[in-house]
């Protein structure tokens, strides 16, 4: 027996039960799809790991069939992108559809060079979106969200872009998390070894572009938030003060990248204020 | 006579669909008579969901609504334990659960505690429960029952032992949460839920009996795992997490005799001493009364009683602190 390099490191607090977390899952697709009067579902594959583990999760809880792909590079996407995207679809058996959004987003910055690529990408995002709704309708299927908690939390997602879903499977798992579920599940290691990228311009990673690693990042963001601890007591456990501050102000100012806009009170009931029901009850579902 | 088969009914209720969760009731209730079971229990809010919001007012049923009538006349020749929205004669809606038996509403428990905290929203929807009994039943014993977080507060299950239960009951919507991977069967919730029965069981030497529901409310989901717990504190039956169905177990109720002979907690528990103590500590809480057991300067937090209550409390007397 040969031993091989683990293809992710695993913060030990950060370890799940994945067996668990499948089946929890697996009941939360199925019951989603159900109560709306949806048997099918469709996402966004990009290549990388969050949308591939999505895809598998959705193909295990309701069949490969029932389960549309959609990959939808611009022309400076990489290659590779393009061929873990095939690879997963090819495993699953689930049918997968390329739309390429060059003619939409250079359609749109008429002067290429003017444009920041933070808008272009943020562009690119809300493009994948407008398609994914529209073959929603073509589909007759749910669009399945495929951003983790990790991205959610920092704000490192484009609102009504790749946040946009009909449900997210994965949105409380963090990168690590997500490594550790893909590994069980059987996401090609390639996918899962690879460094996480928007993929919005040529050489981009997250973690070049953020300045630090996914599973030091998990490990503060989970003291700090899921458990509960002080900075000082995030010091303590080993982690930089300058870093774990910028960590606070980044999820601080996507705050409202994570909630419904508010609307300004003046009636009598207010959705989401003081008219408050579940996104699914008695005649929701369509017919 | 002491042989009792009981049946969970580990179900998934739909979100705020009565009929349809009242006409799944008797068809499981028709079930679980066919397959001899005395005993059918549902979990909390089974007839109506729980992630109910504004929807609670929609499906509530006032005790002498003809669709509860029509359940408990199902129920000749057994007991069962089901769960709605209540309505009360003033308008205020409870978590109610309700024993029915022989066809009609023997007694309803209206959940005392309402978490309001974390994920839980209940407060502002419901009115709490005030009135804690034991309730005789057609099987011969007590029963206690309780609605899910009741036992998350230790006076629960004391009181109904106390009060005559041999069987506690409690009927949950218990979301799950917390997958790390060191968790016992892998889920924090179970993990705390499987402690806590374990606990009570052996402490109130009485049966215990776990309905939790299954199936998928918004974000949440319910990890079932239903559970009867023998008066040793031994698992009779462990239903599988998140498997809808309805499980049979067989237990003997001459289990409680026996245990209660060996290991007599209940005939040594002073009561008299925990209702003087609990009337100085309420005493001292409303500042009626000095903090009797705070040392001096200790800190705030570190002491039951609120560190500022007045030196010379209002209609106390001159009774201060020296």
């Amino acid at each position: 027996m040969t031993e091989s390099a683990p293809a992710y490191e695993l913060p030990v607090e950060l370890a799940i039960d994945t067996d668990v977390a499948r089946r929890v899952i697996g009941e939360f697709i199925r019951r989603q799809l159900g109560q709306a009067g949806f048997e099918r579902a469709l996402l966004g594959l990009s290549g990388g790991i969050d949308s591939a583990l999505v895809a598998y999760l959705t193909a295990e809880a309701i069949g490969a069939e029932r389960l549309l792909c959609v990959s939808m590079p611009y022309r400076t996407s990489s290659d590779a992108s393009r061929s873990d995207a095939a690879e997963v679809v090819g495993r699953l058996g689930c049918p997968l559809e390329t739309v390429d959004i060059s003619p939409m987003v250079d359609g749109y910055f008429s002067d290429a060079d003017g444009a920041s690529p933070i808008r272009r990408g943020n562009l690119m995002a809300r493009m994948r979106m407008a398609v994914l709704y529209d073959r929603s309708v073509t589909w007759g299927g749910l669009v399945v969200g495929t951003g983790n908690k990790t991205e959610s939390l920092i704000g490192y997602t484009t609102l009504f872009g790749d946040s946009a879903c009909a449900f997210n499977p994965i949105g409380d798992l963090y990168k690590s998390q997500v490594r550790q579920l893909a590994a069980a599940i059987g996401v090609p290691d390639g996918i899962i070894r690879k460094a996480p990228s928007a993929d919005l311009w040529p050489g981009q990673t997250d973690e070049a572009e953020a300045g630090f690693l996914y599973p030091v990042l998990d490990r503060i963001l989970f003291w700090r938030i899921d458990k509960r601890r002080s900075i000082d007591e995030v010091v303590a456990l080993g982690f930089e003060r300058t870093l774990i501050e910028r960590v606070d102000r980044m999820v601080a100012a996507a705050e409202f990248k994570r909630q419904v806009p508010p609307i300004a009170k003046l009636g009598p009931r207010t959705a989401g204020v003081d008219y408050l029901y579940p996104r699914r009850r008695p005649g929701s579902a369509r017919r | 006579m002491q042989a009792l088969r009981i049946a969970l009914a580990q179900i998934a209720p739909r979100l705020g669909a009565l009929d349809d969760n009242l006409e799944r009731h008797r068809a499981l209730i028709g079930e679980a008579r066919a397959a001899g079971a005395g005993l059918v229990v549902f979990p909390e809010l089974g007839l109506t969901g729980y992630q109910l919001q504004d929807l609670a007012a929609e499906v509530a049923m006032r005790l002498d609504d003809p669709r509860l009538a029509a359940l408990a006349a199902d129920t000749e020749g057994l007991s069962a334990i089901v769960s709605f929205v209540e309505e009360a004669a003033d308008h205020r809606l409870f978590i109610a659960a309700a024993l029915l038996e022989d066809g009609a509403v023997r007694h309803v428990h209206r959940k005392l505690f309402l978490p309001t905290y974390g994920l839980f929203d209940e407060r502002r929807f419901f009115a709490a429960g005030d009135v804690l009994r034991a309730t005789p039943s057609r099987l011969g014993v007590g029963l206690g029952i309780a609605v899910c977080e009741d036992f998350w507060h230790l006076g629960v299950p004391a009181l109904l032992a106390l009060d005559g239960a041999q069987v506690l009951v409690n009927v949950s919507s218990s979301p799950g949460r917390d997958l790390a991977a060191t968790n016992e069967v892998g889920l924090g919730t179970a993990t705390s839920w499987r402690t806590l029965m374990r606990t009570y069981a052996q402490l109130t030497t009485s049966f215990v009996v776990f309905c939790n529901r299954v199936g998928v409310d918004e974000s949440i989901s319910f990890w079932g795992g239903s559970e009867v717990i023998a008066p040793t504190g031994a698992a009779a039956f462990s239903a599988p997490l998140y498997d809808e169905g309805l499980f049979s177990v067989d237990v003997s109720l001459a289990d409680v005799r026996r245990e209660r002979i060996a290991l007599p907690l209940l005939r040594d528990e002073r009561l008299e001493l925990q209702a003087r103590e609990l009337g100085r500590i309420v005493a001292e809480r409303a500042g009626l009364a000095p903090d009797s057991t705070a040392a001096d300067g200790a800190g705030p937090g570190l002491d039951v009683a609120p560190g500022d209550a007045p030196g010379r409390p209002i209609g106390f007397g001159s009774a201060g602190r020296s």
